[in-house]
């Protein structure tokens, strides 16, 4: 593999927008001074925190005794949750989850007493004094013991989360009448985040104020939760995100602030607390693990007549965002492709397992699987081609997606020409080195929304302003995780205002500072604080073109502003510099800033899953897979993924790339090895070394293919990348294993043990 | 903080003396002979670039060169590192000129989050000390004891090829700090 293309992607230079500028965190990042939440503690002296977490999945808790904890010398306070000031409830869509349990815990990450203490260690060893006593109950750990009738109910109301549909057409009578059905099931795992910046950070009182430095994925909201919580008003409450160690959705529960926000505020010193890795995936929300069935119905020549899907979820012990998990799951059902008759219901059911909710891929990355999965079943049921049966049916400028709405850009067809193009499908080899190595080639395009979507409220906001030393500010709340906004914001206000980048500082999530811009999640920020940041930009621009038309006489449309200087169109000699301009513009009074809101609107889906805009935009994309596998061993290795994405523009394809590859190679993480394992509850692998994550040795080479077809609203014409780097991989993989091997692996991840037993099992060997 | 504490003055007898240069200056310290090099490095001598992530091994974020050579700092017990040479990532710039690694790092986009980084570099650095010139799969072998969530690693390895090939020999003469573009 010696001869692998590395992409040699280097910086350039022109315009801002679309340009592969380095980052400005980078320099920090590679010298060591950037300080993560774990890092702010240091140096600083401080109280240390440690919490208790739950010793049986669910139980009743009778008693909890502190008196042991506090007898030793170096433990300064020992909390439980009647000390919680607030409603002790916190959850991002219903407020379900005690931050200290007081009567029940119900799964094995729940809280039962924070330790406060002059050391960590003594934090520690306190909290084992803490003596709690336990009832325990019947715990339910499988969607199928949830839905026993004599379940132990997890929640006043019983296990079900909630139910999502979609009735589209008469599937079931269009089902009945398809000349060829399918019929496939996968069941997914348990992932866990893994983001290697494990939640760490301070708490202190500003005053009145209890400011908390640690990593969310939405500052603002998670101020009110909060808040709320611990029974202050929201102005009594800061929150400011450090740099930050990736998130994937992992952080957009809250957690670690709430005890860092509460042992501040009870002792009135400043708090220090880090989760250790084990804690850390202990108490972290994962991926919904769900069950799909999935039915295709298709007429002779492959048209698809009908979809009918059933889903399952494993919810865990409380709601978290998996209700919107659920939605999305149900309006991606059949993802890039036309379908006029489809039914889905979608089932989410309390566990006494992790919670689950937001992660990359969001219940879409899920269901992607099955529908590609049905898709190479049905081709195989008419002795089609793959290709050619994805193409009769791949949706095409002016249909809608399965929701109904229609979409402005459909690149489908173009994302999927271009995967099969550089992967060399039409002249792919089957060869293999040696025989009981086979080689498969697998195909998935992705369909997919952005943003909170279904009528819920989403806004972004940013503030543009100039200092005295001309430099140029963004403050935008959004939160920075890894994902490259910071860069985004700086290239998209240098292209609005007319500046070059460097003159660019961004000032990112502080509740304090800076105006409120929803989270960092649902592939979103690029396209709605790009919003925010390029029509507060474009508002400055105008003012200093205003200037300009008090000191030379020309009319504003025959102006133009770039690089720091203005110019006049027809003669780019004739120029003012940007400092002229803003010398000016401070003597006439000026404000020389600006502040903007987006916020498109979108409508809830209605009983039978339909709306006209459930999502703002839709991305495309499109990825190739080839692997090889060993037949001997099951083991399976990806050689090579192309992964086509429509990003509308990149605003900097450099970073573009990085998010794609970084997606792909999550995505080949979830299809091969990554699984959180529980056994009754209880995580048995909350750990590297039992936890797999893909290392250098388990990337193949990953070609990513960028297309610009511009979206209409988004900033320059951009959508986003995020998630569909991640939704498209696994189906792709799962293809190629299928082509490989002639079987299908139903369960996620393929690992060698489970690919090597479906080779055993299969007909015929 | 911790020797203002009952406890920690007590642990204090059992303390070992830990001698050692780290990033060229040497260090005099006190320690509790079970503390890992890592918590040595954090927390007292402040050099918070080293990161833990799994303190198992198994990450590599904790990377620092002893001796020129990688190791995990989380698996070291400090007074292992008696008269040794500790390099960690705050010290492979000469001033505000960035190593050569850490120049590619920069310019090739192989930083995002940016936690993985300073265990990354300093695999690189040692790699690239052994091996100027390496393929492909050599680079991708010797990162392997290096987890990163976010990049998928192709701009990584793109990066430290890049460094092999602006030669990491000549890094005093500081040529590669290139301006930012
Ligand atoms: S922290 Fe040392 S290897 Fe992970
Ligand atoms: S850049 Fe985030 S872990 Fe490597």
């Amino acid at each position: 593999m010696s001869d692998i293309r590395v992409s040699e992607a280097a910086p350039t230079s022109g315009a801002p927008v679309g340009r592969s500028a380095t980052r400005s965190d980078a320099r920090d990042k590679v010298t060591g001074k950037t300080a993560y939440g774990g890092d702010r503690a240091v140096s600083q002296e401080c109280l240390h925190a440690h919490v208790l977490r739950a010793a049986h999945p669910h139980a009743i808790v009778r008693r909890i005794e502190t008196g042991p904890a506090l007898a030793d010398p170096d433990v300064v306070a020992v909390f439980t949750g009647k000390d919680v000031p607030g409603t002790n409830l916190h959850g991002m869509i219903r407020r379900d989850q005690e931050l200290l349990a007081t009567s029940r815990v119900r799964y094995c990450g729940d809280a039962v007493a924070l330790v406060v203490a002059r050391t960590r260690q003594a934090a520690e060893r306190a909290s084992k004094l803490v003596v709690v006593d336990y009832e325990p109950l019947p715990g339910v750990f499988t969607i199928a013991e949830a839905l026993a009738p004599d379940a132990a109910a997890i929640h006043p109301e019983g296990n079900i989360l909630g139910r999502q549909r979609i009735r589209k057409g008469d599937a079931l009578a269009a089902m009945a009448e398809a000349d060829v059905v399918v019929e496939t099931e996968f069941s997914t795992q348990s992932v866990d985040h893994a983001f290697l910046d494990t939640e760490a950070g301070v708490a202190y009182l500003e005053g009145e104020v209890l400011t908390i430095e640690a990593a969310g994925q939405w500052v603002h909201e998670e101020a009110r939760l909060l808040a709320l919580a611990l029974g202050l008003p929201f102005e009594r409450v800061r929150i400011i995100q450090p740099p930050t160690g990736g998130a994937f959705g992992g952080r957009e529960d809250l957690g670690i602030q709430l005890y860092l926000g509460l042992a501040a505020l009870l002792t009135g010193q400043r708090v220090e607390l880090a989760y250790s890795r084990a804690e850390s995936m202990i108490a972290r929300h994962k991926r919904h693990p769900i069950h799909i069935r999935y039915r295709f119905g298709a007429r002779r020549d492959g048209t698809l007549v009908a979809a009918v899907v059933e889903v399952q979820a494993d919810e865990g012990a409380y709601a978290s965002t998996g209700k919107a998990v659920l939605r999305k799951a149900a309006s991606h059902a059949t993802g890039p492709y036309r379908v006029p008759n489809v039914h889905v219901d979608v089932t989410g059911v309390f566990t006494n397992n992790n919670p689950t909710g937001a992660m990359r891929g969001f219940g879409a990355s899920q269901i992607a699987i099955a529908y590609e999965g049905a898709m190479d079943k049905l081709a195989a049921a008419l002795g089609m081609d793959r290709v050619e049966l994805r193409r009769r049916n791949l949706l095409l400028p002016g249909d809608a997606v399965t929701t109904s709405q229609i979409l402005p850009v459909v690149s489908a067809q173009e994302c999927m020409s271009a995967a099969l193009e550089r992967i060399g499908w039409e002249g792919r080899s089957y060869e293999t080195p040696a025989p009981h190595l086979k080689r498969g080639y697998g195909l998935s395009v992705v369909c997919f929304g952005l943003g909170y979507g279904d009528g819920f409220p989403d806004a972004s906001r940013a503030r543009v302003r100039f200092t005295d030393g001309d430099r140029l500010e963004v403050y935008t709340g959004a939160v920075e995780v890894g994902q490259g906004l910071v860069q985004m914001a700086a290239q998209v206000a240098a292209q609005a205002v007319g500046v070059t980048i460097d003159r660019v500082d961004v000032i990112l999530a502080d509740t304090a500072r800076t105006p409120e811009a929803g989270s960092s999640s649902a592939t979103r920020q690029t396209f709605f604080t790009g919003s925010a940041v390029r029509k507060a930009g474009v508002e400055l621009r105008h003012q200093l073109l205003d200037i300009v038309g008090t000191l030379l006489p020309v009319h504003p449309d025959e102006l133009d502003l770039a690089d720091d200087a203005c110019f006049e169109r027809a003669d780019p000699t004739r120029r003012v510099p940007l400092s002229a301009i803003l010398q000016e513009g401070r003597r006439r009074g000026y404000p020389l800033e600006a502040e903007a809101i987006f916020e498109p609107r979108t409508i809830c889906q209605d009983d039978a899953g339909q709306s006209v805009r459930a999502f703002v935009t839709y991305l495309f994309a499109s990825h190739a897979a080839e692997v090889l596998v060993d037949v001997e061993t099951g083991e399976v290795q990806v050689q090579r993924i192309v992964a086509v994405h429509d990003l509308g523009k990149a605003i900097n394809p450099l970073a573009a790339e990085g998010q794609i590859e970084g997606g792909v190679v999550q995505g080949i993480g979830m299809a091969l090895m990554e699984e959180v394992v529980r056994q009754r509850g209880r995580l048995l692998n909350p750990n590297f070394t039992d936890y797999i994550v893909p290392t250098a040795m388990d990337v193949p080479e990953i070609i990513p293919v960028i297309l610009e077809n511009p979206d209409p609203i988004g900033p320059f014409g951009a959508r986003g990348v995020g998630e569909p780097p991640l939704i498209g991989t696994p189906p792709a993989i799962l293809g190629a294993i299928h082509d490989a091997i002639g079987v299908q692996i139903g369960q996620t991840p393929a690992t060698a043990e489970r690919v090597w037993r479906a080779l055993q099992q299969a007909p015929g060997r | 903080m911790i020797g203002s504490t009952p406890e920690a003055a007590g642990q204090a007898e059992r303390s070992w003396s830990l001698s050692f240069t780290v990033n060229g200056e040497r260090h005099e310290l006190a320690i509790q002979p079970e503390r890992t090099l890592l918590e040595v490095l954090r927390e007292d001598l402040h050099l918070t670039g080293t990161k833990g992530a799994c303190l198992e091994g198994e990450c590599g974020s904790c990377i620092v060169l002893v001796d020129g050579v990688p190791q995990n700092s989380c698996l070291i017990l400090a007074p292992q590192m008696e008269g040794r040479e500790v390099v960690t990532i705050e010290g492979l710039a000469d001033g505000t000129v960035l190593d050569p690694v850490q120049r590619a790092f920069v310019d090739h986009g192989a930083v995002q989050c940016g936690f993985c980084t300073p265990g990354v570099v300093l695999s690189t650095k040692a790699l690239l000390a052994g091996n100027p010139h390496p393929t492909y799969d050599e680079v991708r072998r010797g990162l392997e004891g290096n987890i990163c969530r976010c990049t998928g690693y192709m701009k990584v390895l793109a990066a430290a090829l890049a460094a092999a090939r602006a030669g990491v020999a000549d890094d005093a003469s500081g040529q590669a700090d290139r301006p930012r573009p």
